[in-house]
């Protein structure tokens, strides 16, 4: 018997990435800021930025991924009208700036959600209503929440401590992104699947400008299409029927159709709600399948085995009881084991991630040598790249100013030195974990549940205000993906900065004014917002037990994290990808994550995305070859997207429009 | 090298699963398995560091 060759986890990734580039690696880098690309921008952003806010308030999706669509098609449109072309770095620029205009709205949801949390009947009886402190929101009490005002002195602090941490944050994010970037993309080449499907449309978009009809343009269309129908059905009919009637009538159900009750007859304690945004159909179309197969048949295991047969038996899982739904058995199953577990999962991966650098860093230095003590690591020239150590400073200096405010202004009893620890241990220990995810999986899989709270215990800290207050754990592995995107349009990094500095401040006035009016017109949540009214009651439960979780003794949520079961979690995901290293599985670092990422998962969920990537392998693979594939599904993916985006911009806008009509602001 | 690696591993896991059956399924002797893997996780990737093979992309349909 052949001995079974060997693939280092390195070549995987790699060969995956060359799967998701485009034009074979080749690239020039122009800038995409332009005059017209600004002010195109601008106008689009601030048009549909109301949509967003509500559709995210309806249907608990903000629909933004349609206005930077809608921008690009409309310059295209425009382009071919004047008989000009665009260049692919101006439409990722439109794609760009006008996401930011459209979801710059979202950042002040806290303030309307802490407007309402304030005055519901749990911040009453858990005593918190008259101590969130004056950074957060007015009093119950005050004028500005009564009269569902956001223009009203009483939120002048609370927005000044918004803005100033918004440009300390656009310091930490930029430089630590920058840095995370160099090390995932240049260093590790990581593949980042989901970074092509941006790159792609916008690529698509522009070759629509040329004379010629390419590839790219007819399978966005398709795409497109798709999307439009799809969208009519989940979102288009219960906006458009919410308008009408009291009770919106849904053809599928949102977010999910719930059948844990159905199979607790065969797996009591285990999950099954399956999801109904079929538009994951087309994210599996994308990720490797690999990824996507085995993360399923890890949560089918774990909820129609491990919790009913092991863990329900040997009473581990004890809490549960016939009859509850998804929310209920997934809190209770938390609460007795998977929280504990998820906690040492979490650790493991840490663990992985880092270890995982170890043959890079072998291979970086024979490279080295072979070249005589080259730079290995230079960057493509044109790209506009940045000095690393000037951005890992601005880094700092964004994050040391950050961590001074709150211990000067906000809470100045916490101890420093877990602030300090937070800034400078766990933030790059996370974002270097968590961009690794997102360079292999597009997703982020490195999450500590109750942080703050084991944080709190350590330092016996009691005031109320900490629970509001900003903690200077942060997530840049995220943003990474983004940089990988310029890369892949060629667009220059610093025409990308230049244009995110320049449209900040009108974003920060017009986002404001735009949630000032959605408030005016209804309350939130309520009948006219219904995944606000589904959601917010319970989640004001969920953040009154949280913030009074430490209170007189009473940790509910900390006296179920347990020791016996963390040190499982990270054991047993250590010996996971031992063994699935050892048995040479055929891309067994993607089985890998795939496992980690399903283990404790409910497999409804994951249903559409296994979906799509069983039609990818079987169906379309075979029908348009491989390499066509992968170049398809990135562009169909990016129309999908936009089909979607559309159809929910014009279902708000009807909607928006009838309740200007029967309720005035003013 | 890589040998070695499988033998830590298959040492660390025979360890964790002991200490959940038979050693009452506490914190320490899972974290002490937990030790053992980790220095066997270590020894793998550095193996891999050593592998210096060059594999080619290919359009064939994965299996």
């Amino acid at each position: 018997m052949a001995k079974k060759e060997r693939v280092t986890e390195a070549q995987e990734w790699q060969t995956w990435a060359k799967r998701y580039d485009i034009d074979g690696g080749i690239r020039t880098f122009e800038s995409g800021l332009t005059l017209k690309v600004f002010l195109g921008a601008l106008f689009i952003g601030l048009l549909m930025m109301p949509g967003a806010i509500y559709l995210t308030l309806v249907s608990g999706q903000s629909g933004a991924g349609a206005a930077p669509w809608v921008a690009v098609i409309l310059y295209t449109e425009l382009a071919r009208r004047s008989f000009t072309s665009a260049k692919r770095q101006e439409l990722y620029m439109l794609l760009g700036l006008t996401g930011a205009a459209v979801g710059a709205g979202t950042q002040y949801r806290g303030f309307i959600w802490y407007s309402y949390f304030i005055r519901t009947p749990q911040a009453a009886s858990y005593e918190i209503a008259d101590k969130i402190p004056w950074w957060v929101a007015p009093p119950p009490d005050s004028v500005a929440i009564a009269e569902r005002s956001l223009l009203h002195m009483d939120w002048y602090w609370p927005i000044v401590m918004f803005i100033t941490f918004k440009l300390l944050g656009v310091m930490r994010g930029l430089g630590a992104g920058y840095v995370l970037f160099r090390v995932t993309a240049d260093f590790e080449r990581l593949p980042f699947p989901m970074a092509p499907i941006q790159a792609q449309g916008a690529t698509a978009l522009a070759e629509s400008t040329t004379k010629s009809e390419t590839w790219r343009w007819r399978i966005f269309s398709i795409g497109s299409m798709a999307g439009l129908i799809w969208g009519f059905i989940y979102i288009g009919v219960p906006s458009l029927t919410g308008v009408m009637m009291s009770e919106p009538i849904m053809i599928l159900k949102i977010p999910w159709i719930d059948f844990t009750p159905a199979i607790e007859g065969f797996a009591p304690t285990g999950v099954f709600a399956l999801s109904t945004d079929f538009s994951q159909v087309l994210t599996g179309f994308v990720l490797p399948f690999p990824v996507v197969f085995s993360e399923f048949i890890t949560a089918c295991l774990t909820q129609f085995f491990l919790n009913p047969q092991i863990l329900y038996r040997n009473e581990i899982l004890h809490q549960w009881r016939p009859g509850l739904d998804v929310r209920g058995t997934g809190l209770y199953n938390g609460l007795d084991f998977w929280m504990s577990f998820m906690i040492g999962k979490a650790f493991s991966l840490a663990l992985i991630g880092f270890a995982a650098s170890i043959p890079i860093m072998i291979q970086l230095r024979k490279k080295k040598k072979a070249s005589g003590g080259q730079r290995v690591l230079a960057p493509p020239a044109g790209r506009g790249d940045f000095p690393i150590w000037f951005m890992g400073s601005m880094w700092l200096f964004g994050m040391g100013a950050y961590v001074w405010i709150i211990h000067k202004l906000m809470v100045p009893n916490f101890p420093l030195a877990f602030l300090l620890g937070f800034a400078f241990l766990y933030t790059p220990l996370n974002s270097y974990v968590s961009a690794r995810t997102f360079g292999v999986v597009g997703a982020d899989l490195f999450n500590i549940p109750y942080l703050h709270e084991m944080t709190l215990i350590l330092s016996r800290y009691e005031e109320i205000d900490i629970w509001f207050s900003p903690w200077p754990d942060e997530d840049y592995g995220g943003g990474t993906q983004g940089w990988r995107v310029l890369e892949l349009t060629g667009t220059t990094f610093t025409s990308k900065i230049a244009a995110d500095l320049l449209i900040m401040p009108i974003l920060i006035i017009s986002g404001i004014l735009v949630w000032h009016f959605i408030w005016k017109i209804a309350p939130i949540p309520s009948a006219q917002y219904p995944d606000a009214q589904i959601k917010w009651p319970f989640n004001a439960t969920n953040e009154a037990l949280r913030i009074t979780s430490l209170r007189d003794g009473n940790s509910q949520m900390l006296q179920a994290l347990r020791g016996d079961y963390v040190a499982a979690g990270f054991s047993s995901m250590l010996a996971i990808r031992g063994i699935i290293w050892m048995s040479k599985v055929y891309q067994g670092s993607m089985v890998f994550f795939g496992v980690i990422s399903g283990i404790g998962g409910d497999p409804g969920m994951m249903l559409p995305k296994l979906t799509g990537a069983l039609i990818g392998r079987m169906y379309m693979i075979k029908r348009f070859g491989f390499k066509r594939w992968f170049q398809f599904n990135p562009v169909l993916a990016a129309g999908f997207g936009c089909g979607v985006g559309l159809i929910g911009m014009v279902s708000v806008a009807i909607a928006l429009i009838s309740k200007a009509v029967i309720v005035k602001p003013f | 090298m890589e040998k070695l690696a499988s033998m830590i591993i298959i040492g660390g896991t025979l360890f964790w699963l002991i200490s959940i059956l038979f050693l009452g399924g506490g914190w320490r002797p899972q974290m002490l398995a937990a030790g053992i893997l980790c220095i066997g996780i270590f020894v793998m990737y550095a193996s891999e560091g050593f592998v210096g093979q060059e594999t080619d992309d290919d359009d064939e349909v994965p299996e």
